[in-house]
């Protein structure tokens, strides 16, 4: 059932558009991940949906009811900033308790008890701000912005001011709290591996547009679009033309099956994407140069120079050497025709 | 948010509060008895001795940032960056001149230096002169003064910017092979240009609007604040209002350049840290700075010293000896006894205190209009709450006595002359630019996120002020917030055009006692003034 | 944050009228350059026999009175303006600052007491005299009349209070001025005998107390003054002699005047009639040391300095009006071409 729903938003700076009609579903109790690239308009959607941007036309909408005209104070969304935004001149107690003002002082206090508790910070309150690790502190924004219990959470990147080795396991806990707390929750981030391991679905934004939006799986399986399959996962492009809804002819006339696409006129230029898993060297097919060879243990990366582009494919270290002629072959399942 | 028409409100504020008066003035030095007329600009044109106020006006300021200049800087550099005993403490006490108020400070050098003061006194006695060994008057005098009370501008400031400069820099230079003089002119002095320029701009601006020193040791010397003022007292309105004009162009001309001239050199050094006081290895050069350092105290010190003497003193015991023949502690009595006496000084305070909170207040908004909401304004906005800073306070009076004595809604003015509004608007308006720079300053080293951070966990603006705004922003407020009560409690030049009976304030009870020679009440009362405004200090400076 | 602002500006109010509106007796304003001490003696027997009028007083020089109640008068503050030469009230009247209110004492004083139209009347007369240190200089040596001022022993020996001021210097100047005429715009001998005094001038003091006070301490020894500051003075013990100068001095009708726009019009005139009563005219110069204006004081009730001095004063002849007129324009001509010229 969708709790928040986002209509036709639309925002511009200086004529600029930083979200041009987005249109957007989140189900109650699920996590939403908004990805894209730096400028793509994920963090104007987010603050537009707290409401500290005003779209120009649009609503938000939450339970049905329209917030659009409300201002971030009476909105009740919970938000974590990129920079966490905790008071320095507060402590931790003070910092998760600053939402509660209308509870007793006990009520207060057992409520930023049961939020720290949460984030797995229990007994923190007196710590100092300052002398909390950079995976603390963002442990205690997200216990602030859960403890008044808000119909929403956003959150602005909350793993990219972390350092990538405590970025793994904060994720974890992250995810755990917020399965814990049931709460709806956005947040945004530019990078992939992030959006898939938090979010229950993820919307792909660009140039404030959103190009896709569905689970991790099907926006790797099935990239609407050349954008997505390169933004989501590592993809090779391949210049060709669709001769029937499963095949399409590259360079040379080499044919590849394809998965079965309605986006693509039949007979008309097609951009092939091939996900690296999905290709395989093979004694006849696409022909190609080996240019070079990353390995990652037993298996390897290779980049293979064929007519009108590059491939990348994984295959077993053995597979070839740099300067080897090779075939190239596909498997249907992760070839996807896409409207150049 | 961008796009609309945000901070209108205030900018109409500012401009009533701070330019409207100056405007009603030129309108005034251009208005004859028979309408519109240049004759009292052609009449100030032709008249010599104006120009040579308004030109004793500017190079007295101009000297006066060069001696206060020359004074201050050193002693920064002695106190921060070299280590000899008691250097903490003298490093507080040489910053004391700050709590003299301008007619206090005067009347204390009148009784050190004055020509029957003590060091008079002392200097003719040891060599039996037969007169007094120098006079106390015009320019050197108006000097003296200004280098003893501005110097702690650029003190402070360069203090302040030392502390800041990063010793990677005084590093990279030195093992560049720059020697240690070389460095000091060409790296430490050029990154303390900004703080350097904005002591000057101070001390500039200070000087201009100086009057208390060339009223009371001026003579014949003519500088423009008290040609305005005799001007005035003569009756001749009219070209007191030429006079006031050509003053505050003067200034404004003053900020405009200062302004210029920071604006092409804002260096931003942002490192890790002055490098730490260098301890001085000899023992003797250690002690040669602690004497030096302490002889130096000691000077700064005597004009507080003769202040709190003088106090004690009763009304005319004290005539031709070396020192008083009599103490006690009669005038701090009469102070607390004598309703009337008392009424000043219970004046001074709640106006000062409505002027500082209103001020403080105009800063916060100011503050939000510019940092956070970024207005279209915010250039406007921030130049009006600066304007004051080229306004010398005798120009300020007279501009509100023109503005408010006139009843016009419609036009916004209403008669605040006379009444207890007009001293506290006018305390305000000088000390919306000690607020609004700290204020303003501070805003910007907010994290604009917490604001937001506020709003998102239900806190309103109202709350996310008194909650999180303000106290981020407490030591700048309380800095300057202090600077600002401690200028309005001492105010004298606008106060004496401007009070009534029910809002005398110190000041102008000082120069009554001083009328009716009560040396030891004026003293009295300049005790409790400085004792008010170094409480206020030691607050503001509290972290 | 405006919200702020009107809650400060809102409590700043209730403040300022917690201090300032308090009910009881009839507040009555007085602007006068007498001084603390004349001033609280008048106020306090004034109030125990007018127990319904709180006098306040604002104690400032007369010119600082007349600019004061200029600016002031869209929104006077002030009842009763109490003291000043006649010239400054000339003016004040001209301009339509006072009301005319013509109080019972004016019968009883001379006639050059009484301002034109009733809008002013002298209480006191103030002759104008040559104060000396008299333990510097023997009474016999004192300069006797202002000539002698101008000897070359009092060189940079005089001390001359800043005229701008003051009602009494300008008085003085006035009268030195007039002295050389011989047409009302002859003010050339006049103001070459100021250039003299100029050269003689060591300094020009900024108010009566600091010239007191350098005088006692003797930083000069002569100087030109008025003769009831001198007679407190030397009450008090400050070794200062007076002379009164043997060609004739100028007395400064030192008047009273209510302003117009008072508001409180019956208090004000109840303070100048008692002013100019017998009682308060004895008191003042009992204990203060003023010259009566009135005539009619029965002889045995005065204290023997009134009749002492006015035996010996001799009053110069002067052209008020003209003074009251010109005295402006002078000034500014002493103060651009006659002051510091004389070195």
């Amino acid at each position: 059932m969708t709790f928040l729903q986002v209509v036709n938003l639309t925002k511009r700076f200086d004529e600029q558009f930083a979200v041009r009609d987005v249109t957007l579903g989140v189900t109650r109790g699920t996590v939403l991940a908004l990805l894209g690239p730096s400028g793509s308009g994920k963090t104007t959607t987010l603050r537009l949906l707290a409401g500290f941007e005003r779209p120009d036309t649009g609503q938000v909408l939450v339970d049905g009811v329209d917030v659009t005209a409300e201002t971030p104070v009476s909105r009740r969304f919970g938000m974590v900033f990129q920079h966490y935004a905790l008071f320095p001149h507060l402590n931790v107690g003070e910092n998760v308790g600053f939402g509660l003002s209308g509870r007793s002082p006990e009520a207060r206090r057992a409520r930023v008890a049961e939020v720290l508790a949460l984030v797995d910070l229990a007994g923190f309150e007196a710590r100092a701000v300052s002398e909390l690790s950079g995976g603390q502190q963002q442990r205690v924004a997200v216990a602030r912005a859960l403890a008044p219990e808000p119909r929403v959470l956003l959150l602005d990147e909350p793993l990219s001011n972390l350092d990538p080795s405590l970025r793994e396991r904060t994720r974890r806990e992250l995810r755990a709290a917020l399965d814990k707390a049931g709460v709806t929750t956005v947040f945004v981030t530019h990078e992939q591996d992030e959006a898939f391991a938090l979010a229950d679905r993820v919307a792909v934004l660009r140039d404030g547009r959103l190009e896709q939006e569905g689970t991790a799986r099907e926006l790797y399986d099935m990239p609407a679009t050349l954008f997505v399959a390169t933004f989501v996962g590592r993809a090779s492009i391949l210049r060709g033309t669709l001769i029937a809804a499963d095949r399409a002819r590259l360079a040379e006339g080499v044919e590849w099956p394809v998965r079965p696409s309605s986006n693509v006129r039949q007979g008309g230029p097609v951009n092939v994407v091939v996900r690296p898993e999905a290709v395989r060297f093979a004694p006849a097919g696409l022909p190609g140069v080996v240019t070079e060879c990353r390995y990652t243990g037993a298996r390897a990366f290779f980049q293979v120079e064929v007519a009108g582009g590059t491939v990348e494919l994984e295959a077993p270290i053995d597979g070839a050497r740099v300067g080897d002629p090779v075939f190239l072959t596909v498997s249907s399942a992760h070839a996807f025709p896409v409207e150049p | 948010m961008r796009g609309r028409p945000r901070g209108i409100l205030l900018t109409l504020f500012l401009l009533w509060l701070v330019v409207y008066p100056l405007l009603m003035v030129v309108l005034d030095s251009v208005r004859g008895p028979s309408g519109w007329s240049l004759a009292q600009v052609a009449e100030f044109g032709r008249t010599p001795e104006e120009w040579q106020a308004l030109w004793g006006s500017l190079w007295i300021s101009m000297v006066s940032v060069v001696f206060a200049g020359a004074i201050g800087i050193p002693l920064a550099f002695v106190f921060e960056r070299m280590e000899f005993p008691g250097r903490r403490i003298l490093g507080a006490l040489v910053a004391l001149p700050a709590v003299l108020p301008p007619l206090v400070g005067v009347m204390a050098f009148l009784f050190l230096y004055g020509e029957s003061g003590f060091l008079s006194r002392i200097v003719k006695g040891a060599f039996s002169l037969e007169d007094a060994p120098w006079r106390l008057a015009g320019a050197p005098a108006i000097l003296l003064v200004h280098a003893y009370s501005m110097y702690v501008y650029f003190y402070l400031f360069t203090r302040a910017g030392l502390a800041k400069v990063d010793s990677s820099m005084i590093e990279a230079a030195q093992s560049l092979g720059a020697s240690r003089s070389s460095t000091l002119f060409r790296v430490t002095l050029p990154l303390l240009g900004p703080q350097i320029i904005a002591a000057a701009l101070l001390t500039f601006m200070t000087s201009l609007g100086s009057f208390s020193a060339p009223y009371i040791f001026g003579g014949g010397f003519r500088v423009m604040t008290t040609q305005i003022v005799s001007t005035k007292l003569n009756g001749n309105d009219a070209m007191a209002m030429v006079e006031t004009v050509a003053l505050a162009v003067v200034a404004l001309v003053g900020l405009a350049l200062f302004r210029w001239t920071s604006s092409e050199r804002s260096v931003a050094a942002v490192g890790k840290g002055a490098p730490p006081a260098r301890k001085l290895e000899q023992p003797v050069a250690r002690w040669l700075a602690a004497v030096v350092g302490w002889a130096v105290a000691v000077v700064v010190l005597l004009p507080h010293a003769t202040l709190i003497l003088i106090s004690f003193v009763p009304m005319r015991t004290w005539t031709t000896q070396l020192m008083p023949p009599v103490y006690t502690l009669g005038n701090y009595g009469a102070l607390i006894r004598e309703p009337e006496r008392l009424r000043p000084l219970i004046n001074s305070l709640w106006m000062a205190v409505v002027a500082t909170v209103a001020a403080l207040a105009v800063a916060l908004w100011a503050g939000r209009a510019i940092v956070r909401r970024r207005v279209r304004l915010a250039r406007v906005i921030d130049i009006l709450t600066n304007v004051p800073w080229a306004v010398p306070g005798t120009v300020l009076a007279i501009a509100l006595a023109t503005t408010f004595s006139v009843n016009a809604p419609w036009a916004g003015r209403w008669v605040l002359v006379g009444t207890f509004f007009i001293l506290p608007l006018a305390y305000l308006i000088r000390n919306i630019p000690l607020t609004a720079g700290p204020v303003i300053a501070g805003f910007r080293q907010l994290d604009p996120g917490l604001d937001e951070a506020a709003a998102s966990l239900g806190a309103s603006r109202w709350a996310t002020l008194r909650r999180v705004t303000m106290p981020l922003l407490r030591p700048a407020l309380l800095a300057c917030g202090a600077l600002a009560f401690a200028t309005a409690v001492g105010d004298f030049v606008t106060s004496i055009v401007l009070y009534t009976f029910e809002t005398r304030p110190i000041s102008v009870e000082i120069l009554s006692a001083l009328r009716q020679n009560d040396i030891g009440i004026a003293a009295a009362f300049g005790v409790v003034l400085m004792l008010v405004s170094a409480g206020a200090m030691a607050v503001g400076t509290s972290r | 944050m405006p919200k702020t602002l009107s809650r400060v500006l809102l409590g700043a109010t209730l403040f300022a009228l917690a201090c300032g509106g308090s009910k009881g007796p009839t507040p009555l304003v007085v602007y006068s350059p007498h001084g603390r001490d004349q001033l609280t003696l008048m106020e306090k027997t004034f109030e125990a026999a007018n127990p319904d009028i709180d006098v306040r007083w604002l104690d400032m020089g007369s010119q600082d009175a007349l600019d004061r109640v200029r600016s002031e008068r869209a929104n006077p503050q002030g009842d009763v303006w109490f003291g000043g030469p006649s010239t400054l009230f000339i003016r004040a009247a001209a301009d339509s600052l006072l009301v005319s209110f013509v109080p019972t004492f004016a019968a009883a004083t001379p006639e050059r007491a009484r301002g034109a139209g009733g809008f002013f009347h002298a209480v006191y007369e103030t002759p104008t005299v040559i104060m000396y240190n008299s333990d510097a200089v023997k009474a016999a040596d004192a300069p006797k009349d202002w000539d002698e001022v101008l000897a070359p022993r009092w060189k940079r020996k005089v001390l001359i209070r800043e005229p701008f001021g003051s009602g009494t210097m300008r008085t003085i100047f006035g009268l030195l001025i007039q002295r050389g005429m011989k047409s009302p715009t002859d003010t050339g001998p006049g103001f070459q005998w100021l250039r003299r005094l100029d050269a003689q001038t060591k300094e020009y003091v900024l108010n009566p107390a600091l010239l007191d006070q350098k005088m006692v301490r003797q930083e000069g020894v002569i100087s030109l003054w008025d003769l009831p500051d001198i007679l407190q003075e030397q009450k008090k013990g400050s070794p200062l002699g007076y002379v009164f100068p043997s060609s004739g001095t100028a007395v400064i009708e030192d008047c009273i005047a209510i302003i117009r726009g008072a508001k409180h019009l019956a208090a004000a005139k109840r303070w100048v009639e008692w002013v100019g009563s017998q009682q308060g005219q004895l008191l003042t110069a009992r204990d203060m040391m003023r010259l009566p204006s009135r005539t009619d004081i029965p002889d045995d009730s005065l204290p023997d300095w009134v009749k002492m001095v006015r035996a010996e004063m001799k009053v110069a002849p002067m052209d008020w009006s003209l003074l009251a007129d010109r005295g402006a324009d002078w000034m500014t001509y002493w103060d651009r071409n006659v002051r510091g010229k004389g070195r």
